[in-house]
C-alpha cells in the first residue's frame, strides 16, 4: 500500500472536472422534457388509444424498462455503424436515454391520470365546466400532485444514468473524470471529487424540486 | 448478413454468453440478499431512538443518502481504484460484488424503512407501553407485516441491479455484458451482438419485473382481504 492520497496535484484540474457539471445538466434537462412528452404521448396511447394503439403503447413501455440502457446506448453507438448509421456520442446518448426514460415517465404518467376518480369528472360536469376548465382546473392539478413525487425522483435518477454517457465518449462530469484520471493517474482523488460533486448536485436538485413542488403545485415532498 | 448470423450463432458463442448470464443472476443475486441484510440494519439503525446513539443514526443516514447519490458507475470506479490501492491484484469480481452490495444496500435501507413505516405506529407504541424491547418489536410486530410492502419493490429493484451489473463489464469483470464485448473484439457483427444481449438481459429482467408487478396486487390483495388479523 503505497499511494498517498494527493488532491494538491489534481486541484489544477478541479475546475475542469467541475464545468463538466454543465453537459450533465443539460443532458439531464433535455432527456427529461422530450421524454416526459414521449411518455405522457405514450400514456396517453395506452388509456385511451384503439387496440393496436394501446398496445403497441404496452409493448414500448415492456420494452425500454426492461432494457439495460448502457446496452442500449452500445447498440446505438457501436452497432448501428454496420447498417451505415453513424450516430455521435451525443445524439447516441440522447436517442437510447429519451427511449428508455419515456417508458418509465409513461408509467408514472399513466398512473397519475388513472388514479383522477369519474367522481371528480362528474362533479366539473355539474357545475357545468367545459372540457378545456376540467382540463386545467381538475385534471391537470391532481395529475401533477400525484404524480410530481415520483417525477422528482425520475429526474434524480437521470440525472445519475447521464454518467453513462462519458462511455461513448460524451465530455461530462464523469467522461472528464475518466480523461483527467488517465492522464495523471490521481483516479480516486479525481473520482472522489465527481463523487461529492454528484451528491451535491443531486442534493440541490431534491432541495429545489422540493421548494418548487411546494410553492407551486401544494405539494408537500420529503426532501430527504 | 446470413453469415454472420452464422458466425455469432455458434454452440460455442452460446455457451460463453450462457456464462456471462450465470455470472449476471450471481452477482445480481449476491447483490440483493447482502442487499436486503445491509438494508434491514441500515433502516434499524435509522430508526433508532436516543441521544447515545445520534451517531448511528447519522451514519446510516449519510450512507443511503450518499450512495443513493452516486452514479453506480462512479461508485464502481472509485470501489476499483480503492481495492487496487489496498490489494494491487484486487480480484475484479470482488469488486463488482462490493460495489453492488453498496448500491443495494443504500436502495434496500429505503424500500425496508418504507415497509416498516407502513406498520401502524398504535401497534408499536401498545409494544412500547408493555416493554418489549426494540429488537423484539421489530421481529415479531414489524417484520411480519412489514414484508408484504417490502418485497414486491425489492424484486422490482431487482431489475434495476441487472441493468446496473451491465455497467460491471467497463471495470473487466466478465458478466452478460463484458462477454458481449468480448465477442465484438473477436470480430464478430457489433449489431448482431448487442441486439442478442439485449435480448438476453430482457430475458432475464421481464420475468422478474411481471414478478414484482404479480406480487404487488397479490400481497395487497390479501391484506385488505384479510383485515386486522
Amino acid at each position: 500500500m503505497n499511494y498517498n492520497l494527493q488532491f494538491g496535484q489534481i486541484a489544477a484540474d478541479i475546475p475542469y472536472i467541475l464545468s463538466g457539471a454543465w453537459p450533465t445538466l443539460w443532458i439531464t434537462f433535455v432527456t427529461f422534457f422530450l421524454a416526459s412528452s414521449l411518455g405522457l404521448f405514450v400514456a396517453m396511447a395506452r388509456l385511451k388509444g384503439g387496440v393496436v394503439a394501446s398496445r403497441l403503447a404496452g409493448l414500448w413501455v415492456t420494452l425500454t424498462t426492461n432494457s439495460p440502457l448502457f446496452v442500449v446506448l452500445f447498440f446505438l453507438f457501436n452497432g448501428l455503424p454496420e447498417w451505415g448509421i453513424l450516430l455521435s456520442p451525443i445524439a447516441a446518448t440522447l436517442i437510447a436515454f429519451i427511449a428508455i426514460s419515456s417508458g418509465y415517465l409513461a408509467e408514472i404518467q399513466r398512473g397519475g391520470i388513472q388514479s383522477v376518480h369519474r367522481a371528480e369528472l362528474d362533479a366539473a360536469e355539474t357545475l357545468g365546466m367545459s372540457r378545456m376548465q376540467t382540463l386545467r382546473f381538475v385534471i391537470t392539478p391532481h395529475v401533477v400532485k400525484t404524480t410530481y413525487p415520483a417525477l422528482s425522483n425520475f429526474f434524480i435518477f437521470t440525472m445519475l444514468g447521464t454518467s453513462m454517457a462519458s462511455l461513448v465518449g460524451v465530455n461530462e462530469l464523469t467522461g472528464r473524470a475518466i480523461e483527467v484520471s488517465s492522464r495523471n493517474f490521481r483516479s480516486i482523488e479525481v473520482f472522489t471529487v465527481v463523487a461529492l460533486t454528484y451528491v451535491a448536485l443531486s442534493i440541490l436538485a431534491s432541495i429545489s424540486l422540493a421548494l418548487a413542488g411546494r410553492i407551486f403545485f401544494r405539494v408537500k415532498a420529503r426532501i430527504m | 448478413m446470413t453469415e454472420n448470423l452464422a458466425n455469432l450463432f455458434t454452440f460455442g458463442n452460446m455457451q460463453f454468453l450462457m456464462r456471462g448470464v450465470a455470472m449476471t443472476l450471481l452477482l445480481t443475486l449476491i447483490g440483493c440478499l447482502t442487499g436486503l441484510i445491509g438494508g434491514f440494519l441500515l433502516a434499524y439503525a435509522r430508526s433508532s431512538k436516543g441521544n447515545l446513539l445520534a451517531p448511528v443514526r447519522w451514519g446510516a443516514m449519510i450512507f443511503v443518502e450518499v450512495f443513493r447519490r452516486i452514479p453506480f458507475l462512479v461508485t464502481l470506479f472509485l470501489v476499483l481504484y480503492t481495492a487496487q490501492m489496498i490489494l494491487p491484484r484486487a480480484p475484479l469480481f470482488w469488486v463488482a460484488v462490493i460495489s453492488i452490495c453498496l448500491l443495494c444496500s443504500a436502495y434496500m435501507a429505503e424500500i425496508v424503512r418504507a415497509g416498516m413505516e407502513s406498520v401502524p405506529t398504535p401497534q408499536i407504541e401498545t409494544a412500547e407501553v408493555m416493554n418489549m424491547p426494540r429488537w423484539r418489536i421489530t421481529w415479531i410486530i414489524v417484520l411480519p407485516q412489514a414484508w408484504k410492502v417490502i418485497l414486491p419493490s425489492a424484486v422490482s429493484y431487482m431489475v434495476m441491479f441487472v441493468k446496473d451489473t451491465a455497467l460491471a463489464s467497463q471495470a473487466g469483470v466478465f458478466e452478460l455484458m463484458f462477454a458481449g464485448k468480448a465477442l465484438v473484439n473477436r470480430g464478430l457483427d457489433p449489431l448482431l451482438v448487442f441486439a442478442t444481449v439485449l435480448l438476453a438481459y430482457f430475458a432475464i429482467s421481464w420475468p422478474l419485473a411481471r414478478l414484482g408487478q404479480w406480487l404487488e396486487t397479490r400481497l395487497a390483495h390479501r391484506h385488505t382481504e384479510g383485515g386486522i388479523r
